[in-house]
């Protein structure tokens, strides 16, 4: 009891010294998370005053890496503190957040799909075309209400200790036990999993859209006994260095860490699977239009190089490529020599069916 | 009622004020939804009745909580029974150990289940190593993973509940048994079995109803082959937006739950069990 009271007590000396204005709302949120209360006790109205940007990402090591790349820059130019909060930015979590009027994030790093999602239900402003510039970002990469911060996809990734240094030329070897004996791992999240099925059940890229499900529930059926399904990013790399699979789908920002790591992991390009991670701004954000000009900061190409170095992330802004080293070419997803038979993942198709598809699917796995 | 106790009374008021307020004002909110998204009615009721999915799910949930229930019980009893015959050090020892799981965190210890059972985990080396097996057995990334991690993170609570139980069984009683000349096994299945039954019953009924609500140790044991009712209704908050379905179906489990429990306390072992000490 005393620890809870302890904890209660700490959190009010904290709040009340950000009332003040004696410590900045990033040590707040330090200070609070540190005593697991970030959710319980935010200062709302009092944020817009302190005249910060804070986004909300999925943390971990994109903290630090969003700070560097997103957050210096803009402080540089404007003088305006970054902060970055890793709890998250679950549309559930945005929706719960706007219903309550208690909106503490002004910036939030999800898929395009959930910029369509949240822009549907009202919960998402429109991108300020008139503060952004929509021309900083490659054809098809902004919407009415989000804009692409970064690329990433889905790959082949591969043990080549236990596919004796064989190289998966694309989804169908997936598929093909014979040649790639061993388990596989693909994602419980369905965006971008029966894309790969279809492709392996020799679908066209121009035909994939809207998805043949019963073709691809068809199609995997009998691969399920050898699939373990990841739900988060540290699984899926787990799940290699473990020796628990030969292949997986899995991001390629991970298949490059595990790269790093131990060279006998490895990738292929061959079919990624293309997503737009996308910003969107929630109704009612404490620093309102002002993070339209960070938006507009973020899609300049050298702090997206500097996240690719990071992390992976790939730039959104064509003109990065021309900034980069052969080093960076070859985990960027849209580098021209990985690009070629890349698949683009459909944002309006899973705006409108991503619900029913997720249900479906992890009714059919777990059968 | 005495002025003291008309006093005590008034002293829980606050605590029943800060009960309502925080705590069942929030649930009835929240139930609340479940009638009126995404549009006033029974909607969502009547969909979750028609659909297979969600039956497989309440399916699936049922089979692993009861499974878990009967392991954890057998093993539970054992230690229990085996505690409350020990000197009171090793006792103390013991009911320690019995703890120690209680500090770590639900996540850390499916990730340890995880090492020890996977394919080139410490157990299935050291079975591949002793001979016994030629092949890595699958014990995780299934449902017998997900028993297994269940089943270790209820023990504490059943060894709990019923050390408590068997330390209450009078030890005349036991005596006067064997001085009556019944044999060991007799003295255990017709005077112990039977009198820690007020023990058992709240031990299934407080496993059961806990192991309904897994979510962690599923989802990461399970590697998305078990699903169960807690990570439907996440999935269903958290990403899908069907607030509707899932506030319904969180009403249902706690209906189911309370009606598991005023059954339960229909029964006298249940009565005798909540009275607790009045013997």
């Amino acid at each position: 009891m005393s620890v809870t009271r302890f904890t209660d007590d700490t959190a009010q000396i904290a709040l009340d010294k950000f009332r003040a204005g004696r410590i900045d709302r990033r040590a707040f949120l330090t200070a609070m998370a540190g005593l697991g209360l970030a959710v319980a006790a935010r200062p709302t109205t009092a944020a817009a005053a302190a005249g910060e940007i804070v986004i909300c990402n999925w943390g971990g090591a994109a903290l630090e890496a969003f700070q560097k790349a997103y957050g210096a820059p803009f402080k540089a130019a404007t003088g305006i503190n970054v902060v970055v909060d890793g709890a998250g930015p679950a549309t559930g979590a945005i929706r719960a957040m706007v219903e309550s009027k208690n909106v503490t994030w002004d910036v939030t790093d999800g898929g395009m799909v959930d910029a369509v999602v949240l822009g549907k239900g009202g919960f998402v402003e429109p991108i300020d075309y008139s503060i952004v510039d929509k021309s900083l970002v490659g054809p098809d990469m902004a919407a009415e209400f989000g804009i692409c911060n970064y690329t990433f996809a889905n790959v082949l990734a591969y043990d080549a200790k236990k596919t004796g240094g064989k190289v998966p030329a694309g989804w169908a070897d997936f598929f093909d036990l014979e040649k790639f004996p061993g388990k596989r791992t693909m994602c419980k999240w369905i965006q971008g999993q029966l894309e790969s099925v279809l492709l392996a059940d020799g679908v066209k890229p121009e035909e994939m859209y809207p998805l043949d499900v019963d073709r691809a529930f068809k199609k995997l059926e009998p691969l399920l006994p050898h699939i373990i399904f990841w739900e988060g990013g540290a699984q899926s790399q787990q799940l290699f260095r473990d020796g628990e699979v030969t292949l997986g789908n899995i991001w390629h920002t991970r298949a490059n860490l595990l790269h790093k790591e131990n060279h006998d992991f490895a990738w292929t390009w061959s079919q990624q699977l293309l997503f737009s991670s996308a910003w969107s701004v929630p109704k009612g954000n404490p620093a309102g239009k002002k993070v339209f000009d960070f938006i507009n900061s973020s899609l300049q190409p050298e702090g997206q190089v500097t996240l690719l170095r990071l992390m992976g992330n790939g730039p959104s802004n064509p003109k990065a490529l021309a900034l980069m080293n052969d080093d960076d070419k070859a985990v960027y997803p849209l580098a021209p020599q990985n690009v070629a038979t890349a698949l683009k993942i459909q944002a309006a198709y899973y705006a409108d069916n991503e619900a029913e598809l997720q249900n479906r699917f992890l009714d059919f796995i777990s059968r | 009622m005495t002025h003291f106790q008309r006093w005590a009374l008034a002293l829980t008021l606050p605590a029943a004020v800060l009960a309502i307020a925080l705590y069942v004002f929030p649930i009835v909110q929240v139930l609340a939804l479940s009638f009126l998204e995404p549009k006033p009615g029974f909607g969502n009721y009547v969909s979750l009745l028609g659909n297979a999915a969600i039956g497989r799910v309440v399916r699936t949930t049922i089979v692993v909580s009861a499974l878990t229930t009967a392991i954890t019980l057998v093993l539970s009893y054992i230690v229990a029974f085996a505690i409350v015959h020990m000197p009171r050090e090793r006792r103390r020892v013991a009911l320690f150990l019995v703890m120690v799981p209680f500090w770590i965190s639900v996540l850390v210890r499916a990730f340890s289940w995880i090492t020890i059972l996977r394919r080139n985990g410490v157990l299935n080396s050291a079975l591949v190593e002793a001979g016994a097996i030629q092949e890595p057995l699958d014990l995780v990334y299934n449902q017998l993973g997900v028993v297994i991690g269940m089943v270790h993170y209820m023990m504490p609570f059943a060894i709990l509940l019923l050390v408590a139980n068997l330390d209450d069984i009078d030890r005349r009683i036991i005596q006067a048994a064997r001085s009556l000349g019944a044999q060991p096994a007799t003295v255990f299945w017709r005077v112990w079995l039977p009198l820690s039954l007020p023990g058992l019953s709240i031990a299934t009924l407080f496993t059961f109803i806990f192991s309904l609500g897994f979510l962690v140790t599923p989802a990461l044991l399970g590697a998305g082959r078990v699903l169960m009712i807690a990570e439907y209704i996440s999935v269903q908050i958290s990403s899908t937006l069907r607030w509707g379905v899932a506030t319904a179906l969180s009403t249902l489990m706690l209906l189911a739950v309370g009606l598991l429990v005023a059954i339960a306390m229909r029964h006298p072992a249940f009565r005798a069990a909540f009275g607790g000490g009045h013997r």
